[in-house]
């Protein structure tokens, strides 16, 4: 076994790795760039050695750098994660070459999988099945329409040159493949000035299903059961689980068979996944491409065998034969994982960078590499912490929040309190719409694919998209709070003798118009809030100043984050967001004489996208700005943004000074 | 016997009505509440003791004879803010406009006298269309009264305005020497003169809330300190504002139990302030990760953002906090920044609240602008204040402490009781390229050359121990433990005796 191995990655994956290779005893060597030198894996690693600067092709992508480092260190492998020089042959034969293990597959394997029609021929061999289609262009209608028949309706006939949805056509029967022929390739030719067209098979209702499997170095190659990652918001996976809702046993040993037949094909030997397509309608299968490296999800395939991956790969690395046999992989429970980004779901998933003013995570009783507990359980991958930066450098995941649990609703049970306790400050996150999905009907019942996102949210995601379904719970969490401020105040020094303050037991929750009174009264460890004719019950030992509420509503423990704004408490939980106001009967009486206040109407400004430095203001007042024109620049994060007219306007007022440090949403020009 | 007492109640209902339900509509119709219902709001349930319901005025001329109200147009008393002893005025709009008459004035003095004597904050309810022109001098005579008070109880008692309606002309006077004023934002402004005079005498046009609006004054001219969307709003927040101030200059302020651990150590604080010096952070989530229970009362946040005020606790105690903030302006002094500081200082001294001065300051900003407003006078406000205070002053330098800059922020050299650092604190004349292009002047055209010593000069003055070497600093602490140290150099100086020598009054720049 190897006695050192180098980490040529950064943020979670770079940890998971080191936690394996800690657990074998095995020393560890982490790179960073010159704004990482305070990350996480520098700090874990038991050395570590700078390669540069922040962007990654003068310091994660640069061969010559990690070589470097291997040989200053005496790094006998590289691990590479995932991205970076993962899937990159010349790497691995750079190290081959340089006597250094890549802990991962042969490049000959890299090379041929990463070809796309390379891997469909290898595919085609070994009798893994494809999207039928047909690959040379085609001249006329009529002919169109006998492929199609081929091929088998409905299917897709798409322009060669074509993207973005343009130039593509779906046909259920031979009038629309007559029809889709010709339209597509007219619009091929104005849009592209190529009007080559293709045509292949149509998969309805696609869903993303993948196979992991593993290979060492003595031939043996078995797969690991799938994982199913069809909720994607732009091709970008955004929760993955194991199983699949949807597969059943033939179709699940079918695609692991093929996989492995694939790998075995290449000589594998490693960790690898093998991505399908599978037919929402009919379980038809296709291959689309195989991945060279361990996935970003690869926890839950973690969760649900037992097994650590990334010590799988080292020890196949090390030339260890794989200690078990197909016949001997667990399939137990479910496994969920949500990626934690760094993006506002609420401005269009905006990726969002900054300091980590806060960071909780919910709490785990599963680690990387460890054990996994019977009964399930979370587990948090991150390569951040409380005070750390998100730099606009690399990706913006934040963390990966897996769980596992005996059945699929006690994961996603699981997976909602999770959700409930994940605190995140400082930069936005994409809890609130994972929270949403979690509660989506079609998600819960399994009924999806890939299109699940666009088609729940086809105007983007909105805060009134995630409904609570318990106010109840909110009303009286909030009443509970504000009661518990009010009992401190009875302890306030300087009170008059006698005639201390005296908290008041009726109550009235206002949230939104709705105000709801309620009556509190004290119980051991709680409230008793008599709320709408029941008697609801609030439990908890929660502190001042905590975010996370913690305790049980009506016997059922639960978790929400709450803050103090004001007068107002915003409450977080189940992904909705609340801003509720308490106060006394009285004073809730003359609320409601208080006049509604419309927020300003802001479409007529120009608002600071982020925080950083007004740099430049390209307009003066009473200008006529054309659309697309430049009005501002911003300097954030070193990076200078230029912010242009959206339409054609007049410029109004200059709100905001060159030189000037914006906030985010700080009006710097407002237009008539 | 019974009948007496029914007439009681006949009187007061008929006061309690202030100028009739008609009036008490118009007001609600412009999202304002009656003086008696703002009342309500401020006080604890059932506390209030009320005076002079049945005081009238005195006016004869211009048919006010006819028309008087119970009251006149103000209710005062007192009553309690979470069992608190607190003395309060409100003007009622609903009785001839809430116009200050000479028994209006004198049921306001009544109310100061008294919470002077007793050692009780004066809190005003504004609401008045100005002085009642019926009765002429005698309303002005009224005001100067009421100036007069305003005066003698400063310093004694905590004095707070709420401005809830108009409030012109000379009547502002009276808020502007109170501690605080706050403000209702689209009901409420305050101007010398009204926006028909401006027009007159210098032809600007500008509405009354462009003028002298909540928005106004608690961001371009600092005259008030925190504007709120609503009565009920200013009302329940000034309550909890009240929970922080001392009942007078006799006492120690308030301390309200605390679950938060003096120990409480917090690792995130050793990355805020970033590698890059010209890196701005914010200064507020040291304060919020530093004070009890994350809960920090700012006064003043949307003017003169550069330096950031209000009210915290520590252990329970309450402390003012005054801290440079990077994010504006680099956290440089300036004349308004040094005037919202100074004045703050001078408040938590006359109340005997420990200051906690927080210090990231480049210097003094320059320019004509400033020169020209007289920052040097202004500048000298903040330094005459933390140089005459004399209650508890904590110092923590985060970065850079240059200049005069460092002279004023609560230094060792006035009385800091306890100077702290952060190792990433640079306490200099300057930052070092500054220095180096003055002190090797005539190697300008050497680039490498003034690079180096640079460099030389970073290393041996950007750091935090040459002052300590010279006792400037008491210690140099790291980040996480803030709170921990600061906690123990407050219980150490609850004892604290400081003394200026006896003079009639010291002669603060103004």
């Amino acid at each position: 076994m190897f006695k050192k191995i180098l980490i040529a990655n950064r943020g979670e994956i770079a940890c998971r790795v080191i936690k394996t290779a800690r657990k074998m005893g095995i020393k560890t060597v982490a790179v960073y760039s010159e704004v990482d030198k305070d990350a996480m894996h520098v700090e874990l690693a038991d050395e570590a050695v700078c390669i540069g600067p922040a962007a990654s092709k003068e310091s994660y992508l640069v061969a010559d750098k990690i070589i470097a480092a291997c040989k200053q260190t005496g790094a006998e492998a590289v691990h590479p994660g995932y991205g970076f020089l993962s899937e990159n042959e010349a790497f691995s034969r750079r190290l081959e070459e340089e006597g250094i293990i890549f802990i991962g597959p042969k490049h000959h394997a890299i090379a041929a999988m990463g070809d796309k029609i390379a891997s469909k021929k290898l595919a085609l061999a070994a009798k893994v099945n494809t999207i039928p289609g047909y690959n040379e262009a085609i001249d006329t209608p009529d002919q169109a329409v006998g492929i199609a028949k081929g091929i088998g309706y409905p299917v897709m006939i798409k322009a060669s040159a074509g993207g973005g949805g343009k130039g593509l056509r779906v046909a259920y029967n031979d009038k629309e493949a007559h029809e889709g022929f010709a339209s597509c390739k007219n619009e091929a030719k104005n849009a592209f000035g190529d009007d080559r067209v293709f045509i292949e098979k149509f998969v309805e209702e696609p869903r993303h299903i993948e196979i992991q499997l593993i290979g060492d170095g003595h031939g043996n190659v078995v797969y690991l059961w799938e994982r199913e990652c069809s909720i994607q918001r732009r091709h970008q996976k955004v929760i993955e689980e194991a199983p699949s809702p949807f597969l059943d046993d033939k179709t699940r040993r079918a695609m692991g068979e093929q996989a492995v037949a694939l790998a075995k094909a290449v000589k594998y030997q490693s960790a690898g996944t093998v991505e399908f397509v599978v037919g929402g309608k009919d379980k038809a299968f296709y291959f689309l491409e195989m991945n060279t490296r361990l996935q970003v999800e690869h926890p839950v395939t973690e969760c649900i065998t037992g097994l650590d991956l990334v010590e799988l790969m080292i020890r196949v690395a090390a030339g260890e034969k794989l200690p078990f046999t197909q016949d001997q992989v667990k399939r137990d429970g479910w496994a969920m994982e949500c990626r934690i980004n760094a993006e506002d779901p609420f401005r269009n998933f905006l990726p969002s960078t900054g300091r980590l003013v806060k960071y909780l995570p919910p709490t785990t009783n599963m680690e990387a590499a460890g054990s996994v507990p019977a009964g399930g359980g979370v587990r948090v991958d991150t390569g951040v912490y409380e005070g750390g930066e998100i730099s606009m450098f690399y990706d913006s995941m934040i963390a990966k929040l897996i769980v596992h649990a005996p059945t699929r609703d006690q994961a996603i049970a699981r997976m909602r309190e999770a959700l409930n306790a994940f605190v995140i400050r400082g930069v936005g996150s994409n809890i609130a719409f994972q929270a949403a999905l979690m509660q989506n009907p079609r998600f819960i019942n399994g009924n999806f694919n890939t299109g699940l996102i666009g088609e729940e949210y086809p105007k983007g995601f909105n805060a009134a998209d995630v409904v609570h379904d318990d106010p109840a719970m909110l009303v009286c969490v909030a009443a509970a709070v504000h009661r518990q401020y009010l009992e401190r105040n009875t302890q306030i020094s300087g009170q008059m003798p006698g005639h201390g303050f005296k908290p008041c037991a009726d109550l009235v929750v206002v949230m939104g118009d709705a105000h709801h009174p309620v009556t509190l009264t004290a119980a051991a460890g709680g409230w008793d809030v008599a709320f709408s004719g029941e008697i609801c019950t609030v439990r908890s030992d929660w502190q001042f100043g905590q975010t996370l509420y913690r305790g049980s509503f009506n016997g059922e423990p639960f978790c929400m984050q709450v803050e103090r704004r004001g007068l107002k408490y915003r409450l977080f939980h189940w992904g909705t967001q609340a801003d509720v106001l308490v106060m006394n009967r009285a004073a809730a009486a003359l609320q409601k004489l208080m006049p509604h206040k419309a927020p300003p109407d802001m479409s007529r400004f120009l608002l600071s996208p982020m925080p950083g430095l007004l740099s430049e203001i390209a307009v003066t007042e009473g200008q006529e700005v054309k659309a697309g024109e430049t009005l501002a620049k911003i300097e954030a994060m070193k990076m200078e943004n230029v912010l242009k007219a959206e339409r054609d306007c007049v410029v109004d007022k200059l709100l905001a000074k060159p030189g000037e440090s914006l906030a985010v949403d700080q009006p710097i020009i407002g237009f008539r | 016997m019974h009948d007496i007492i029914h007439q009681l109640d006949e009187k007061r209902e008929r006061a309690r009505l202030g100028g009739g339900p008609k009036r008490i509509e118009a007001q609600h119709s412009k999202g304002k509440l009656t003086a008696r219902e703002r009342l309500e709001l401020l006080l604890d349930p059932g506390t209030f003791e009320e005076w002079d319901m049945f005081k009238e005025h005195r006016c004869v001329d211009f048919g006010m004879d006819a028309q008087r109200v119970p009251g006149d147009g103000v209710v005062t008393g007192y009553g309690t803010i979470n069992g608190r002893m607190v003395f309060v005025f409100s003007q009622d709009f609903t009785v001839f406009g809430g116009a200050l008459s000479e028994a209006h004035a004198e049921k306001i003095c009544k109310v100061m006298d008294k919470a002077m004597q007793v050692g009780a904050p004066v809190i005003g309810l504004n609401d008045s269309g100005g002085a009642r022109i019926q009765e002429g001098v005698a309303a002005l005579g009224g005001y100067a009264d009421v100036f007069q008070k305003n005066v003698l109880a400063s310093g004694v008692v905590p004095q707070i305005s709420m401005i809830m309606g108009p409030c012109a002309g000379g009547a502002v006077y009276s808020p502007a020497m109170t501690d605080f004023i706050f403000m209702v934002k689209d009901s409420s402004y305050m101007f010398v003169t009204g926006p028909d005079v401006v027009k007159t005498v210098t032809h600007e046009e500008v509405t009354a809330e462009e003028l002298g609006g909540a928005v106004t004054h608690t961001s371009k001219s600092g005259v008030a300190d925190l504007a709120f969307d609503n009565d009920v709003e200013a009302l329940l927040m000034l309550r909890r504002f009240v929970n922080y101030l001392p009942l007078n200059n006799r006492e120690k302020p308030p301390l309200r139990p605390t679950s938060d651990p003096a120990e409480r150590l917090d690792f995130s604080l050793d990355t805020l302030v970033p590698d890059n010096a010209n890196k701005p952070y914010d200064i507020k989530e040291l304060i919020i990760k530093m004070v009890d229970d994350a809960d920090f009362f700012e006064i003043q946040p949307d003017h003169a953002k550069n330096i950031v005020v209000g009210f915290a606790r520590m252990e329970g105690e309450t402390v003012g906090i005054v801290a440079n903030q990077p994010m504006v302006l680099a956290g440089c002094l300036d004349i308004k920044s040094s005037i919202k500081a100074g004045r703050f200082v001078r408040f938590c001294d006359a109340f005997n609240i420990p200051i906690i001065t927080l210090v990231d300051v480049p210097g003094f900003m320059p320019g004509t602008s400033q020169e020209y407003g007289g920052i040097i006078k202004h500048g000298a406000k903040l330094l005459y204040a933390y140089a005459e205070c004399t209650v508890p002053k904590i110092t923590l330098i985060t970065r850079k402490a240059y200049g005069g800059a460092y002279d004023v922020m609560a230094s060792k050299h006035l009385r800091g009781d306890v100077n702290f650092a952060w190792p990433s604190a640079e306490i200099a004349v300057m930052g070092p390229k500054g220095a180096v292009e003055i002190i090797f002047r005539e190697d300008k055209g050497d680039p490498a050359k003034l690079a180096a010593k640079e460099a030389e000069y970073k290393a041996k003055f950007a750091n935090p121990f040459v002052a300590g070497a010279r006792g400037f600093i008491d210690d140099v602490i790291q980040p996480h433990e803030t709170r921990k140290r600061i906690c123990r150099s407050l219980v150490m100086l609850r004892n604290k005796k400081l003394e200026n020598p006896w003079r009639k009054h010291g002669n603060i720049p103004l």
